[in-house]
């Protein structure tokens, strides 16, 4: 390959005046310039319709759908901590019951985690965290008997999770009884409340 | 870093609105204002593509999966200011991926036109036909060269949105584009 004279590249780096370039070298410019100029219509295409369709239709993951369930009334099976009447708890069920003895059991490599907070007049209530890449909207707890307990449930890969409250939409609340947190890498000392979803 | 800023997104985002203010809002739960981002970034993300893929339909395909995957992960861009770098790292790496699932560093140029008769000097062809050297040309180039002549020359990315982009030093992508002039130089004096 042959080498382009020193010139030639400062210039094209924008480094160097293209008067200043000795004739020999200015068809190669030429050259260059025209080819990356050819090069710079976009195709008259778009993708713009299928991106947003895509985006609308995405379903209800299993998680919501099972969150939807449990925040009706029934009876499950939670391995919950001691400090119900505080109420601020993310715990772990292995199998939820529905009425009708019916079982709703997460694959083998799942597993179902309960979020249970204490807020009491607060408007709304989301869980935010790394499954579901801190986006808002997509678990919101439910308070029926408006009694400040806020509660909703999603079924999680077994492992490590980080998650955090979102009170009313703007006030962000690591769950004080999480038991294992750790830094939120914002440089500022929070941190996230951590959950482990076991099989 | 791990979750957004919990600061209130703004209550209307247009197009005039900064690349912060439209991520505050999708984040939010405004999902229709992802259109915005669409609109901003698409034709360039489209041109990225196509002249890493060298096929419209290829291109059309990496850049849809590229704006999906970038909405449903849009809270882990750690820097919305520099959205623009981020969703050119997403595309380009689905087009290293397409690239790599063909086993070969060639593009594929299904939508280019024919080259044109060789004895024709490059002042006599038509445009259509400049373009479609220019393409046959730069596919010659290894991937890396390829992108980083994109990128430079017509993307008009600095070198540090390059090293964004493409996760290399500057250093390193200076001398890419360096060698990826040259060989672009070497394979438009052997087609024309």
């Amino acid at each position: 390959m042959t080498l382009i004279d020193s010139r030639l590249q400062e210039t094209l780096d924008g480094e160097r005046d293209p008067a200043t370039l000795p004739a020999e070298l200015r068809d190669a410019y030429a050259r260059l310039v025209s080819a990356a100029d050819l090069l710079r219509h976009p195709p008259a295409i778009s993708v713009a319709d299928r991106v947003m369709a895509e985006i609308r239709a995405v379903p209800p993951s299993a998680g919501r759908r099972v969150a939807g369930w449990l925040a009706r009334p029934r009876a499950i099976t939670l391995r919950l901590r001691p400090v119900w009447t505080l109420a601020v708890a993310a715990a772990l069920t292995a199998v939820i019951l529905l009425p009708g003895g019916q079982s709703v059991v997460p694959g083998a490599e799942e597993g179902i985690a309960q979020f249970v907070g204490h807020f009491p007049g607060a408007r709304s209530v989301e869980v935010v965290g790394s499954f579901n890449d801190w986006r808002r909207g997509a678990l919101s707890l439910s308070d029926e008997d408006h009694d400040g307990i806020w509660h909703g449930a999603v079924v999680l890969p077994t492992g490590q999770h980080e998650y955090m409250f979102v009170v009313d939409g703007e006030r962000w609340v690591a769950d004080p009884l999480a038991g294992r947190y750790v830094d939120d890498g914002f440089g500022v000392g929070g941190q996230n409340a951590m959950l482990v979803v076991r099989p | 870093m791990t979750k957004p800023a919990p600061r209130g997104s703004p209550l209307v985002v247009s197009d005039a609105s900064s690349d912060t203010q439209v991520v505050a809002r999708i984040l939010g739960g405004d999902g229709e204002a992802f259109g915005i981002i669409i609109r901003r970034y698409e034709p360039g993300l489209l041109r990225y593509a196509t002249r890493m893929l060298g096929s419209v339909d290829a291109a059309a395909d990496a850049v849809a999966e590229s704006l999906v995957r970038a909405y449903r992960h849009l809270a882990q861009c750690r820097d919305p200011e520099h959205l623009k770098s981020w969703l050119y790292r997403i595309t380009g790496n689905r087009c290293r991926s397409h690239i790599g699932r063909r086993h070969t560093g060639d593009v594929s140029l299904d939508d280019a036109p024919p080259v044109p008769d060789p004895s024709d000097t490059w002042g006599a062809l038509e445009r259509g036909e400049q373009v479609a050297l220019v393409e046959r040309a730069l596919a010659v180039l290894q991937p890396e060269k390829r992108e980083a002549f994109v990128l430079k020359h017509v993307e008009g990315m600095s070198y540090e949105e390059m090293a964004e982009v493409t996760g290399a030093r500057i250093p390193t992508l200076k001398m890419r584009v360096h060698r990826a002039r040259e060989a672009l130089l070497e394979a438009l004096k052997e087609l024309v």
